[in-house]
């Protein structure tokens, strides 16, 4: 008789495990509050936070379904422009040299100011605020691509070649794959900028999202609120960024990462 | 200069006059995009307030910076020791992480007040994960087999902090450094405009209130030049100190 007929599948296992991690801290909060007597205004009760958004869930679920769309149309922008400009500052080193300053001070810009222009530039639109988290992420996502083009072997290059590949069979069938690691590198990275894009791009007088949701409940000194609009742009950011870690196992399945 | 440097500066140049060019060629109100003359005229003009706005918000980043770095790589240094303590500690500092910095800000503001505690706090928080993350993978690339080799020398954890894990480390922690500086004063404007007695942040959120956003233009100027001031201060040192990298 087999001692194990049914094995468990990883993925339970490791499903079950993270539950169980979660439960485990939202245990430790509950406690921790009671057991020290933390005054609310400082960390209210994990239950009481809970129960706040359970009382208004329609604000919370269009919150984050709104700050979601603006993260993902910034994060995808941001992740093809990014690869587009590594792809044409390796070809045309001239137009790297001339833009790769421009970029680098544009980094340097506080995204909020920008946020008000950008605002009265394209309208108080989800688009506005796709833009800013749009522009958080692009460099990042261009550096990282360049890096990652650079560091191909050239005698590669030059296999391909001597086989009659054109360039562009050069770029799709070497150069970007070999690239990939770095590019994913980049675009764990991105996927937490575009959130913080979308929040503050929302502070310029939105109506609906989890940026608003903070504003709204700082201005009021409502902390539970504030804990809960917190806690929604965890799971946000916490799930995004694991998407784009589990696509990159399984594109990268060759796990060359650093 | 190269000829890398040179390209650079003509692209800055490039960019300046195709700038100057449309917002006067298509005479663009100030309030879409002023010209890059009118935003120097009204730095000059406004040059007492800016600067003093300006002073006010880096030392608010540099006392953050200062916290956050020696915080992250104290703590980084310490769960590196103690790996149970590690084991125990990482998913609660992963947790605050996930949360993006600016959802931070507007708590920090109501536990530490408008005052200048809730921006070092906003930057100590940004800059210290930075540097704890970049320092700990840093710490974790040390070379099993060197470490078994000192440890056969008898060389205490101590010792083999001292004289191996910090230096293989340091160029990471440098780079995370690096990488900070201009996340520090942009975490300082984000978190005064959300409320400030003063400071960039507050000349922006003000100048953006009373649509005028050629100020908003200087502010954000002198905002970006000290960033890149900081950030090539720290690359210098960072050059200096880790020389063999």
């Amino acid at each position: 008789m087999p001692v194990c007929a049914h094995p468990v599948p990883p993925w339970l296992l490791m499903g079950a495990r993270f539950i169980l991690g979660l439960v485990a801290a939202a245990l430790l909060w509950e406690g921790a509050v009671i057991a020290f007597g933390i005054r609310p205004h400082i960390l209210p009760r994990l239950s009481t936070i809970l129960s706040a958004i359970a009382a208004t869930p329609g604000a919370y679920w269009s919150g984050f379904l709104r700050t979601l769309l603006e993260t993902l149309i910034g994060f995808a922008a941001g992740a093809i422009v990014g690869v587009l400009n590594g792809v044409m500052f390796f070809r045309a080193p001239v137009l790297r040299d001339l833009l790769f300053p421009i970029f680098v001070v544009s980094q340097t810009i506080p995204v909020i100011a920008f946020g008000a222009l950008v605002v009265l530039w394209f309208g108080n639109t989800l688009l506005a605020k796709a833009v800013i988290a749009f522009y958080l992420t692009f460099f990042p996502v261009t550096v990282n691509t360049l890096l990652g083009l650079q560091s191909v072997d050239p005698r590669q290059t030059a296999l391909l070649r001597s086989f009659g590949a054109s360039g562009r069979q050069q770029m799709l069938r070497l150069q970007l794959p070999m690239a990939l690691p770095q590019i994913f590198v980049a675009l764990r990275l991105a996927a937490s900028l575009s959130l913080v894009g979308a929040i503050v791009g929302e502070w310029f007088g939105d109506t609906t999202g989890l940026g608003v949701l903070l504003l709204q409940a700082m201005y009021n000194e409502n902390v539970v609120g504030l804990w809960a609009a917190i806690l929604c742009a965890a799971v946000l950011g916490t799930g995004f960024y694991a998407l784009v870690a589990y696509a990159e196992r399984r594109i990268v399945f060759w796990g060359a990462e650093q | 200069m190269s000829r890398r440097a040179l390209r650079g500066v003509l692209g800055i140049a490039l960019l300046l006059i195709l700038w100057e060019g449309v917002a006067r060629g298509f005479a663009l109100p100030s309030y879409t995009l002023p010209s890059v003359s009118e935003i120097l005229l009204s730095v000059w003009r406004q040059r007492q307030l800016l600067a003093s706005a300006a002073w006010f918000t880096m030392a608010e980043a540099l006392a953050g910076y200062a916290i956050g770095c020696v915080a992250g790589i104290g703590i980084a240094v310490l769960l590196s020791l103690l790996p149970p303590v590690r084991r125990g500690m990482m998913p609660a500092m992963m947790a605050i992480n996930s949360v993006p910095v600016a959802a931070w800000s507007p708590l920090l503001l109501l536990w530490l007040g408008v005052g200048i505690a809730s921006k070092i706090a906003a930057v100590a928080l940004a800059v210290g994960f930075t540097v704890f993350l970049s320092a700990l993978a840093g710490l974790d690339r040390v070379d099993r087999r060197t470490i078994g080799l000192m440890r056969s020398f008898g060389a205490g954890p101590l010792s083999i902090l001292w004289r191996l894990r910090l230096p293989t480390a340091l160029p990471l922690i440098a780079s995370g450094m690096r990488v900070s500086t201009v996340r520090s004063l942009i975490v300082a404007i984000v978190t005064e405009m959300l409320g400030a007695y003063g400071g960039l942040g507050w000349i922006i959120y003000q100048a953006v209130v009373q649509i005028d956003f050629v100020s908003v233009w200087s502010a954000i100027l002198v905002a970006s030049a000290l960033s890149l001031a900081f950030f090539g201060l720290i690359g210098a040192i960072e050059r200096r100190v880790v020389f063999w990298r």
